[in-house]
């Protein structure tokens, strides 16, 4: 009796604590996860849900027509045409920040004079508004007053119509798109390099290692994981770039700047305004990006070296 | 009373208050959430219920106003609004600025389902008809009667375009038509004295008004709008000129696959890309001021900002013809959405009568370029003067008794204007063939066009 008692006590004891732990928990997660609810869960369950409906934004009512939305968007000729400019956008952008990016980084991170100063040059652009920057590149790229124009009518070349040309104006975009985001990428690498030990340098020196092969196998492997890192955001925000194509071509000439996530722009608030269908365009978006992800910390994260 | 009482930032927190804030912020964040899914599908078929009283009786009574956004036509605009707001005392309009059209419309959108609309709003040829059929705009007939408002007045056109089934829901304000501008100057240097009467005559003139620097051209001789310059509203006076079209009044026959139609976009893609006397533009009012191109076809309410800024003479002439002569109308009315209390309504109305009138209506028409939607305005004294002073707004006028409203297609159907901007912008720009262009947009049309056709046949 005594002994049930006892044990009854510190069992209530016990959930008393556990209520507290309970508690404890949930109020430094509730807010958290509150926010993530309302700004992330709920409208990707609220998106699911529209892609399946004819919604009406007049009267916020919506009636349920199967894979209506779905069948409409994958029939679309012009649907083909935007996945296509998304991968050359993503693919095109990814490569080359990647690379100029690093090959910046490796030149700021010798011991220059006013290295300091272009370090930071280099990385304004990453600091300045999207709209901003493709107004100022639309004077750039003007076809008969702009400023490539006037710099190589000296060398008697005739640049592209960029923006009016359905085949430069994507190269239009990714150059402007490289240059806005060149700075970050170039930030993340120069870190990286200040973060692999000179010992291993030494160490390559002795055995004899020249320049080329020190930096195949000490810098390369040594940046691996900012490599993986950048490479990752880089592709998502890649696929979120939307300032930069809405200013500078509204998508166009033809269709030629036009990638899902504008795509889902014209849909759900553009004049064709079909929220179904720019709930499937976001559908797929998400599916792409978390099938990328997935793949990325799967393959390549195999293949990164973290230091220690 | 002398110790001093303590301020919220005084107060110290204690654990327990501390926590309450917290319970309240994720209260509210869980609230917000839930906010526009869970709320009460509203009946789809009857109109948001306005309140009757908003007022004491006597007091004034405070109309919002979404107007025209950026350059001439915004001071403009909001000029008109402080003159009523100054002549009188009953009603007071605030003017808001949302964007252009298409911006416009995306925010009264939203802010139908979020309660937060204006009272009256100002929404395009190609918008009024889509909110109309969403029931957000109210019938305006007791409000015109008890105004005393008379439609006698209006050019019956223009009047008549917002009406359905004897019921006003939409009135003219800041109309407008396609014009050919030309600068004169250059035509003169060239050895032309007056514009094209027709397609033919302009395709001789076109090379005399050219000019190269090497093979980059330096000025064009036309400028084209683009998809983001509404190209389908100025194609569509084109094909009208060529014999055809984009649809009938009731989406029951589409005719951008007829010869005429096909050729009229062949002759536009010839125009940039075969005889090269032209170029596509997503702005040809900068273009245009900027002496890039000699001539070029835009709004009539393009010409206030064009005589402001340009550094030349400027002529304006009618649509050049080539089997008929084409112009159709266009711009912007006024509409009082359905969540206006019956008082802001009524006030709207006050302003619309001031807005559209003789003293307003002339003001805003005589800056801007827009058409006077009065006959009565037209023929003001205040008109004759502005005429003599400014004769390129005269062969605007003259133009408007041949000009007749637009293909369904392009306003009717939700994103009827981009489907068919897009199209042209393949055919002119893309080098794609016409005909099989058209067709592919005649289908995307149809598709679209299938539920607005319904409610065409009855509505009216």
């Amino acid at each position: 009796m005594t002994q049930s008692l006892t044990s009854r006590m510190s069992f209530s004891r016990l959930a008393r604590r556990d209520w507290r732990e309970w508690l404890t928990f949930l109020l430094f997660v509730g807010p958290n996860l509150a926010l993530f609810f309302a700004f992330t869960y709920y409208p990707l369950l609220r998106n699911v849900l529209l892609s399946f409906q004819d919604y009406n934004t007049f009267t916020d009512t919506g009636e349920f027509i199967g894979l209506t939305n779905f069948k409409d968007v994958f029939t679309d000729s012009q649907t083909s045409v935007i996945m296509r400019n998304t991968l050359v956008f993503t693919v095109a952008v990814v490569v080359i920040i990647l690379t100029l990016g690093l090959l910046v980084a490796l030149l700021l991170n010798q011991k220059l004079r006013m290295r300091d100063a272009v370090r930071s040059l280099v990385f304004s652009p990453t600091v300045l508004a999207g709209s901003a920057v493709a107004v100022v590149w639309i004077y750039i790229f003007d076809p008969r007053n702009g400023l490539i124009l006037q710099l190589l009518k000296p060398l008697a070349i005739n640049p592209p119509r960029w923006l009016y040309d359905p085949a430069w104006a994507m190269i239009a975009i990714i150059i402007v798109y490289v240059w806005k985001n060149l700075g970050y990428a170039v930030v993340i690498f120069v870190a990286g390099l200040q973060a692999i030990p000179n010992d291993l340098y030494e160490a390559a020196r002795v055995d004899g290692a020249n320049a080329m092969q020190r930096f195949r196998n000490v810098t390369i492997p040594g940046l691996s994981p900012v490599t993986f890192f950048l490479a990752v955001t880089l592709v998502l925000n890649s696929f979120q770039a939307f300032d930069l194509i809405r200013i500078m071509t509204g998508g166009g000439p033809v269709n030629a700047t036009n990638v899902l996530i504008y795509r889902l722009y014209e849909l759900g608030f553009g004049t064709n305004t079909s929220v179904g269908r720019a709930s499937v365009i976001g559908l797929v978006l998400f599916v792409i990006m978390l099938i990328v992800t997935i793949l990325q910390l799967r393959l390549l994260e195999r293949r990164v070296s973290y230091a220690n | 009373m002398s110790r001093k009482q303590k301020t919220v930032f005084e107060t110290p927190i204690s654990r327990r208050r501390l926590l309450r804030g917290i319970g309240f912020g994720a209260g509210a964040a869980a609230l917000a959430a839930c906010g526009q899914g869970a709320a009460p599908a509203a009946p789809t078929s009857a109109p948001v219920a306005a309140p009757t009283v908003v007022s004491k009786p006597g007091s004034v009574v405070e109309v919002v106003y979404w107007g025209f956004s950026g350059g001439v036509n915004e001071k403009t605009d909001g000029e008109v609004a402080a003159k009523f707001n100054a002549a009188q005392k009953d009603v007071k309009v605030t003017v808001q600025v949302q964007g252009n059209y298409e911006e416009t419309a995306n925010k009264l959108t939203n802010a139908l389902a979020a309660k937060q609309a204006p009272d009256m709003c100002l929404l395009s040829d190609v918008w009024w008809f889509k909110f109309m059929r969403a029931k957000a705009l109210q019938p305006m007939n007791d409000y015109i009667t008890a105004e005393k408002l008379n439609p006698a007045e209006f050019v019956d056109s223009l009047w008549n375009e917002g009406v359905r089934k004897g019921v006003q829901y939409w009135i003219p304000y800041a109309r407008s038509t396609p014009l050919f501008y030309y600068n004169m100057d250059m035509y003169q240097a060239a050895g032309f004295s007056k514009a094209p009467a027709t397609w033919a005559e302009y395709v001789d003139m076109a090379p005399k008004l050219i000019k190269k620097e090497g093979d980059t051209m330096k000025v064009s001789a036309f400028a084209h709008s683009n998809g983001a310059s509404y190209n389908a509203w100025v194609f569509m006076c084109t094909a009208w000129q060529f014999g055809g079209g984009y649809s009938d009044m009731a989406l029951t026959k589409y005719m951008l696959t007829d010869p005429e139609t096909v050729r009229a976009a062949q002759f536009m893609a010839d125009s940039v890309n075969k005889a090269k006397w032209a170029h596509v533009t997503a702005d040809p009012q900068k273009d245009f001021i900027s002496g890039l191109c000699a001539s070029a076809i835009m709004s009539t309410g393009s010409l206030g900002g064009v005589l402001k800024d340009a550094q030349f003479k400027v002529g304006t002439a009618f649509l050049p013809m080539e089997k008929n002569f084409g112009c159709c109308t266009g711009g912007s009315g006024i509409g009082i959405l359905s969540t206006a209390p019956k008082e802001k309504a009524q006030a709207a109305m006050k302003f619309i009568n001031y807005m559209t009138g003789t003293e307003g209506g002339a003001y805003f028409s005589q800056n801007t370029g827009y058409m006077p939607v009065r006959k009565t305005t037209a023929e003001a004294e205040s008109y004759k003067a502005f005429f003599a002073k400014t004769p390129q707004a005269k062969t605007a006028v003259d133009q408007l008794p041949k000009t007749r409203a637009q293909d369904a297609a392009r306003v009717f159907i939700p994103g009827g204007d981009q489907i068919i901007g897009k199209g042209l912008e393949r055919i002119v720009i893309g080098k794609e063939d016409a005909l099989t262009v058209w067709k592919d947009i005649t289908a995307t049309l149809e598709k679209e066009g299938e539920p607005v056709k319904k409610d065409i046949a009855a509505l009216g």
